[in-house]
Order: structure tokens, then C-alpha cells, then sequence
């Protein structure tokens, strides 16, 4: 950690340096292309809650096409994109963005007492290149959607329809907005804690980030690797994956995966990070296992990238490879377990309030589980050659994302509301948000499993239905999960009411609504521009619930005033 | 503290480069790091595409392959590519001369060291485009050809890149942007030509020698 370093007195103080620039005065400058990370983490969160319904209604479609085994609301192509793109939107557009650039740009910089990201201005670019992004990816519905799922395997992608390419273009733009995010937050996490937050004083979620940007630095950076070959391919020719003129099929799978797999724990390990702090504050109690969670995180992410082939044990790649990639796999559910442990050990004698964003931590804990669960059972080989391809995948996957990522980001909405927009939300809507989604969540994702373990395959726009068993039991089985998912679509409706009745006629919020003690919560509600008047000094990590505060020198008119005086001079946010 | 009153020593150096403010020194940190984590980001980018030729090139029985009309593919000429990596390394070296000038006060060394590390910058992508040229593949037609000009074509791309930035940081240089204390950009412009150089030694290795 650097040690305080007093400007020379009398001394010029350098104002153009990168991350301490003046209060923008005009409406562009506050709201649009804004440098402020906190503004920017707004704009992620609107952008991605945007792309969040438009992909969540394409999920509806694909739920209303499979009401009856013979299709029919779309025809069989537009099926094909209307998937793929929901996955894609999903994953891309609404979880990636929100949990870092979204949550990340807004609470990572309070939390760990800097003025801003190290690099606003690529911050800046990082975000202006997500939205262009996404109308990109929706608008290849225009030219003929790509139709090969979201992993998009060759050979069927490089024939595929051409908003494939388009497809190529835009995950490749966001890839490069995460890498910089990525740079980012890393060199900001690395350089710019306030004095005092050594490693082992930083709030979980700012480990949890730490560990984001690594994966999002290295592994995105693999994944526009892949798609610029793809695009190369069907745009010039060049073969990489043709077996027909020499490339190869499962050359894209190892490049895809490499990234793709530690992408899940891009979407994860922020989440993770949103519980480790929402369990201690509404639990009264100091977290578990502070370094076990913290170190958990990195080791995590090491480990991610060193698993991907457990998504190819049906690929046809070398035999060896899956005895290593299967046993790698599990080990990884020992650092994620170690989480799980310390969460719930945590809550064991903690004085619990159910606010809802305790709920849908405790929510996340439950359905995570259950979906690590059966991730344990994907990763064995022999089961996953049973399982492949099947909706118990499409099961897992939404336990972990839905359940995990989701469930993660709705917790810290109702956490962080108050402090983004300055008002308090109805708590009442927000438990009756909880329990609708926590019940149609399961009523929805449950069942795939029993149709994946009956054989029916994922990605399929009709199914045949003569299983012995029971009579109609695939199309049954489907009916209930579409109902079940369309009460859950219309779940988010009373979470965008809260929104809304909070923003126009919400209570105002007090600085600390929940008496928690990271240094975000120090300040006004919303915290002003420069966040901090003066940089506290950090004593302690923030879950010593019960002892007084471990911040020295924080400006107590931090807590009401919005405008620090145009005297008061930006000094470095650490030295 | 009257800098010039020291010889051009290492000490001289050292002492100039820590006799910055807090606040430059900060930003030069925060960049330092910014910079080199850009670096092993584009690093991964070659890493991927080399695994790919790898891939490629392990999955046929013999290297060179036979393309799609039957011709073998010949090797490729390594007498012209050691003269073109010379050239490379060469301005490796009066890089690394060029930022030892500045740091020891040396403008006019400097001046020179620069001109002839961007000179022979031109000369190797002079060098690159007249083996394109006569290199007997094309892009699309074998994975040979495709790994060889995706290869070297993003590298070549970097190193054009690299070009005009040095060309940059000359005109900067010469119009006081730096000191002998604050010269981020200077060392940033040296670090990206020397990892421009490191990637050629994977890709000569590579192509011409494995």
C-alpha cells in the first residue's frame, strides 16, 4: 500500500491528470458522454436492463412455440434466431454489462475511496461501444438472423444466414468494451484504494470485481480472437474451421470455450460478490471467512481458465483430455463450496431482516446451489454424454445464470437503489417481486430437468410426443413451464413499477438506510461528484459489525452536501 | 535539486526520474500498469491465433500441407526472412539507444536514434510486403496461408501502428511535451516497439524455423 504523500507546499496541483477532471456543467457532459464512473454505471444499468426485457421476451417466444409439440406461433428458422439471440442477449448484452460495467463503475470506486475509474475516458468509449453493439445484434433479425445457437458451432455458423457475420461484429465489439473494462477496473483496484485499504481491507465485492477483471482482461480478449477468425472466414474465405478445406470444427470450440467457460464466472463471481455484502449488513453479523471468500474468488478464476473442454466431452476431441478437464471441473466446486459455507455460516445466529434484497440473497444461495449441484453431475463424463445437448443443460444453465446472475443483480438493485438514485423503494412490491419470481423461477427451470433427462433435446422447435410413460408427458411437462415462465416475465413488471413509483414518488433516502459500513454508505445519497471530500484512511475491512467505523478523516458535510466548494481542491485519490 | 548539475550517470537518471510531484507520479504508475496490461491483453490476442495455427498444423499428417488443388506448399524463405527479422531486431536495439539518449539528456542522440528506429520500422514493412508478394499462398486458399497472413499481418499491422506512434512521440519530443524526469509517453512508445519485436521471435520461430 503507498503511504500518504503531502503536495509540496504552495505547490501547482495538476488538475489535467486522468482521473480528477472538473464538474461538467452542460447536459451532454453530465448525462451522455459523462466521465464519471458513477453516471456511466447508470447508463450499463439502463442499456442493460433494456436489452434485459427484449431478450427476455424472445425467451417468451421460444416458451409460447413450445405450448404445443407441433410449433407453429414461429416458423422453424425464426425459431433458430429468436433462441440464439435470446441467449446471446442474455449473456452478453444484460448479465456481462450489468454486473461490471453496471455495478462494477458504480459501487467499485465508492467502495474502495477513489474519485473515479483509473481511465475515464476509456470508460467512456467502453460504454458508447455497448449500445451500438447491441442494436447490431438485434438488428440481424433484418438481414437473416444467425441461426446456430449462442455458442454458434462451425460448420453450421460459417454457412449460416447472413446476420451471422453481423452477429461476429457485434459480440466482437463487446468483447472489446469488456476487455477495456477489464484494464480498467484492474488498474483502478490495484492503484487507487484509499489509504490504508490494503488487500485483506477491501470489501468482498471489490475482490469479487478484481477477480472479474482479470478473467474479463485475458479471456475476452480469446473469445475476439475466435469470432475475427469466424468472421474471416465467412466474409473472406480464410478456412480455420471448414473441415472441407482443412480447418477444424473443434479448433473454434477450444478457442470459444477458453473463453466461454471463464465468461460464466465473469457473470458469477460479481454476483458472488453482491451477497458477500448484502449477507453481513441485513444479518448484523461479520461475514465468515473473510479471506476464504476473498481468496476463493481468485482461485476461481485461475481455475477457470483451465476447465473449458468439460463443454466438449461429446466434441470428438483427444479421449485423454477428458479424465483431466472432468476432475479439474470438480475441484473447481471446492472454492465455489468455500463460498456457499461462509455465506451460510455467516446468517447461523445473525439477526435477520427480510428486506428483499436479503431475500433474493438468500433466494441466490438456494437456486446457486442447486445449480452447482447439478453442474457437479455435468462435469462427469459419463453422465455428461447422457446429458449433452439436452434441456437438463438449458436447466443448469438457468439455475447458475437465472438463479445465480440474476437473482445476484436483483439483490443488489434493492441494496443499491437508495444510494444510485437518492430514493427509497416500496419494500412490500419488493417482496412480493421475490416470492412471484422465486416460485415461477423454479415452477419454469425445474421441470427441464425431468424433460432433459427424458431425452428431449435443446434448441428443437417441434418434438415428437410418444414417450411410454405417460400420455402427452413432453407436451405437458412444456405447457407447465411456459405458464410458469410467463408468470415469471410478468414478475418483472412489479419490479419496473417499484422503479418507477420509487423514482416519482419515493421516500428520500438517508445516507446509510441499512446501517451498513462500506464507505459508499458514508456519504450523501447519491454521493456527490468527487464522491469524497477527503480520502479516509481505511483501518479495518468493513464487517465488524458492532465496533465503531474504520475510517479516519471522513468529511462529515460528505454526508449532505452534494457540491464540494470549487476551493476545495481534487486531491489524487490516493498518494 | 539543479539536475544538471549531476553527471549523466545512472544515479543522475534514477534520481531525475523520482524528483517528479506525487500527482505525476501517480498517473505515471496508474498508466505504467494501464499500458503493460494493454500489452498482455494483445498478447493473449497472438497466443489464441497461434494456437490456432498449431491446431491447424497438428491436425494434417505433413507440414507444409497439400492445398485444396493437390499442390504441395513449399517452406518459406527463410534466407529473406532472417535479413527482414534483422532489420527488426536492429531497430530493437536503436530503440532502446534512442530512449537511454533522453533519459541521459542526450536530445541530438535522441533525434538520431529515433530516426533510424523508425527508418528501419519502414523498411521492415517494406520487407513484409515484398514477401507478400512473392510468397506462393494466398490467405484463403490453405490453412497455411490463412495462419501466415493472419499472423503476420496483425503483426505487421501493430508494427505500422508503431510507426506512426514513434513518428508521434518524435514530434512530440521535439516540441517539449518531455523532460528528462516526465517522459511516460517515451517509455510506453519504447515498451510497445519492444513487444512488437518479442512477438516477431514467436512468429519467425514459428513460421520459418519450426
Amino acid at each position: 500500500m503507498a503511504i500518504a504523500v503531502p503536495h509540496p507546499p504552495g505547490g501547482h496541483i495538476d488538475t489535467h491528470s486522468d482521473h480528477i477532471h472538473p464538474a461538467p456543467r452542460t447536459f451532454i457532459g453530465k448525462y451522455i458522454f459523462s466521465l464519471d464512473a458513477k453516471v456511466i454505471g447508470v447508463q450499463y444499468m439502463i442499456a442493460g436492463l433494456l436489452f434485459f426485457c427484449i431478450s427476455g421476451l424472445l425467451a417468451e417466444v421460444v416458451r409460447i412455440q413450445l405450448m404445443r409439440p407441433e410449433g407453429g406461433f414461429v416458423s422453424n428458422d425464426t425459431y433458430n434466431g429468436v433462441y440464439t439471440l435470446h441467449a446471446s442477449g442474455m449473456i452478453w448484452m444484460t448479465i456481462i454489462p450489468l454486473v461490471t460495467g453496471g455495478f462494477g463503475n458504480y459501487v467499485m470506486p465508492l467502495m474502495i475511496g477513489a474519485r473515479d475509474v483509473a481511465f475515464p475516458w476509456l470508460n467512456l468509449v467502453s460504454f458508447w461501444i455497448f449500445p451500438p453493439a447491441g442494436l447490431m445484434l438485434f438488428g440481424s433479425f433484418l438481414i437473416g438472423a444467425p441461426d446456430a445457437g449462442w455458442t454458434e458451432y462451425p460448420p453450421v455458423s460459417v454457412q449460416g444466414p447472413p446476420g451471422t457475420s453481423l452477429w461476429c461484429a457485434a459480440i466482437f465489439l463487446i468483447g472489446i468494451s469488456s476487455t477495456m473494462t477489464g484494464l480498467n477496473f484492474m488498474v483502478t483496484i490495484m492503484k487507487m484504494r484509499a489509504p490504508g485499504m490494503t488487500f485483506t481491507r477491501m470489501p468482498l465485492f471489490v475482490w469479487a470485481q478484481l477477480a472479474t477483471a482479470l478473467l474479463n482482461m485475458v479471456a475476452t480478449v480469446a473469445l475476439s480472437a475466435a469470432l475475427a477468425a469466424l468472421f474471416m472466414e465467412r466474409q473472406f474465405g480464410v478456412p480455420f474451421y471448414d473441415p472441407g478445406r482443412g480447418g477444424s470444427p473443434i479448433l473454434w470450440q477450444h478457442m470459444f470455450w477458453f473463453y466461454s467457460h471463464p465468461a460464466v464466472y465473469i457473470m458469477i463471481l460479481p454476483a458472488f460478490g453482491f451477497i458477500s455484502e448484502i449477507l453481513p449488513t441485513f444479518a448484523r453479523k461479520p461475514i465468515f471467512g473473510y479471506k476464504m471468500i476473498a481468496f476463493s474468488s481468485i482461485a476461481i478464476a485461475l481455475l477457470g481458465f483451465t476447465v473449458w473442454a468439460h463443454h466438449m466431452f461429446t466434441s470428438g476431441m483427444a479421449p485423454w483430455m477428458q479424465l483431466p478437464f472432468m476432475i479439474l471441473t470438480m475441484i473447481i466446486a471446492v472454492p465455489t463450496g468455500l463460498k456457499v459455507f461462509g455465506w451460510t455460516a455467516t446468517l447461523w445466529g445473525g439477526k435477520i431482516e427480510y428486506h428483499p434484497a436479503m431475500l433474493f440473497a438468500l433466494g441466490f444461495i438456494v437456486v446457486f446451489t442447486l445449480g452447482g449441484v447439478t453442474g457437479i453431475f455435468l462435469s462427469s463424463v459419463p453422465v455428461d454424454l447422457h446429458w449433452h445437448g439436452t434441456y437438463a443443460v438449458v436447466a443448469h444453465i438457468h439455475y447458475v445464470l437465472f438463479g445465480g446472475s440474476i437473482f445476484g443483480v436483483f439483490a443488489a438493485v434493492y441494496y443499491w437503489w437508495p444510494k444510485i438514485t437518492g430514493r427509497m423503494m416500496s419494500n412490500k412490491l419488493g417482496v412480493l417481486h421475490f416470492w412471484l419470481t422465486f416460485v415461477s423461477f423454479n415452477a419454469t427451470f425445474l421441470p427441464m430437468h425431468w424433460l432433459g433427462l427424458m431425452g428431449m433435446p435443446r434448441r428443437v422447435a417441434q418434438y415428437s410426443d410418444t414417450t411410454p410413460l405417460l400420455i402427452n408427458q413432453f407436451t405437458i411437462v412444456n405447457q407447465f413451464i411456459s405458464i410458469s415462465s410467463f408468470v415469471l416475465a410478468a414478475s418483472t413488471l412489479v419490479l419496473l413499477y417499484n422503479m418507477a413509483h420509487s423514482l416519482i414518488a419515493g421516500k428520500k433516502a438517508p445516507p446509510n438506510p441499512w446501517n451498513a459500513r462500506t464507505l459508499e454508505w458514508q456519504i450523501s445519497s447519491p454521493p456527490p461528484y468527487y464522491n469524497f471530500k477527503k480520502i479516509p484512511a481505511v483501518l479495518k475491512n468493513p464487517y465488524e459489525f458492532g465496533e465503531p467505523l474504520p475510517y479516519l478523516g471522513l468529511d462529515p458535510s460528505d454526508k449532505d452536501d452534494h457540491h464540494p466548494s470549487p476551493t476545495d481542491h481534487p486531491t489524487p485519490a490516493h498518494a | 535539486m539543479a539536475v544538471s548539475s549531476l553527471n549523466s550517470t545512472h544515479e543522475a537518471v534514477h534520481a531525475r526520474y523520482q524528483e517528479v510531484d506525487s500527482l505525476y507520479r501517480e498517473t505515471r504508475d496508474i498508466r505504467l500498469l494501464g499500458f503493460v496490461l494493454f500489452l498482455v491483453s494483445d498478447v493473449v490476442l497472438f497466443s489464441m491465433f497461434i494456437f490456432a495455427y498449431l491446431y491447424l498444423r497438428n491436425s494434417v499428417p505433413n507440414w507444409p500441407p497439400i492445398n485444396k488443388d493437390g499442390v504441395q506448399l513449399p517452406r518459406f524463405d527463410l534466407a529473406f526472412a532472417c535479413i527482414n527479422s534483422c532489420v527488426l531486431f536492429g531497430s530493437g536495439a536503436t530503440m532502446h539507444f534512442a530512449m537511454e539518449s533522453w533519459k541521459h539528456l542526450k536530445k541530438a542522440d535522441f533525434n538520431l536514434w529515433m530516426i533510424a528506429t523508425i527508418v528501419l520500422g519502414v523498411m521492415f514493412l517494406g520487407g513484409q510486403a515484398y514477401e507478400y508478394n512473392h510468397v506462393p499462398l494466398t490467405w484463403a486458399g490453405s490453412t497455411m496461408g490463412g495462419s501466415f497472413f493472419t499472423l503476420t499481418g496483425m503483426h505487421g499491422f501493430h508494427v505500422f501502428i508503431g510507426v506512426i506512434y514513434l513518428i508521434t512521440l518524435f514530434i512530440q519530443a521535439n516540441r517539449g511535451v518531455y523532460t528528462g524526469s516526465k517522459y511516460f509517453g517515451l517509455t510506453a512508445g519504447t515498451l510497445y516497439w519492444h513487444f512488437v519485436d518479442v512477438i516477431w521471435v514467436a512468429l519467425f520461430y514459428l513460421f520459418y524455423l519450426l
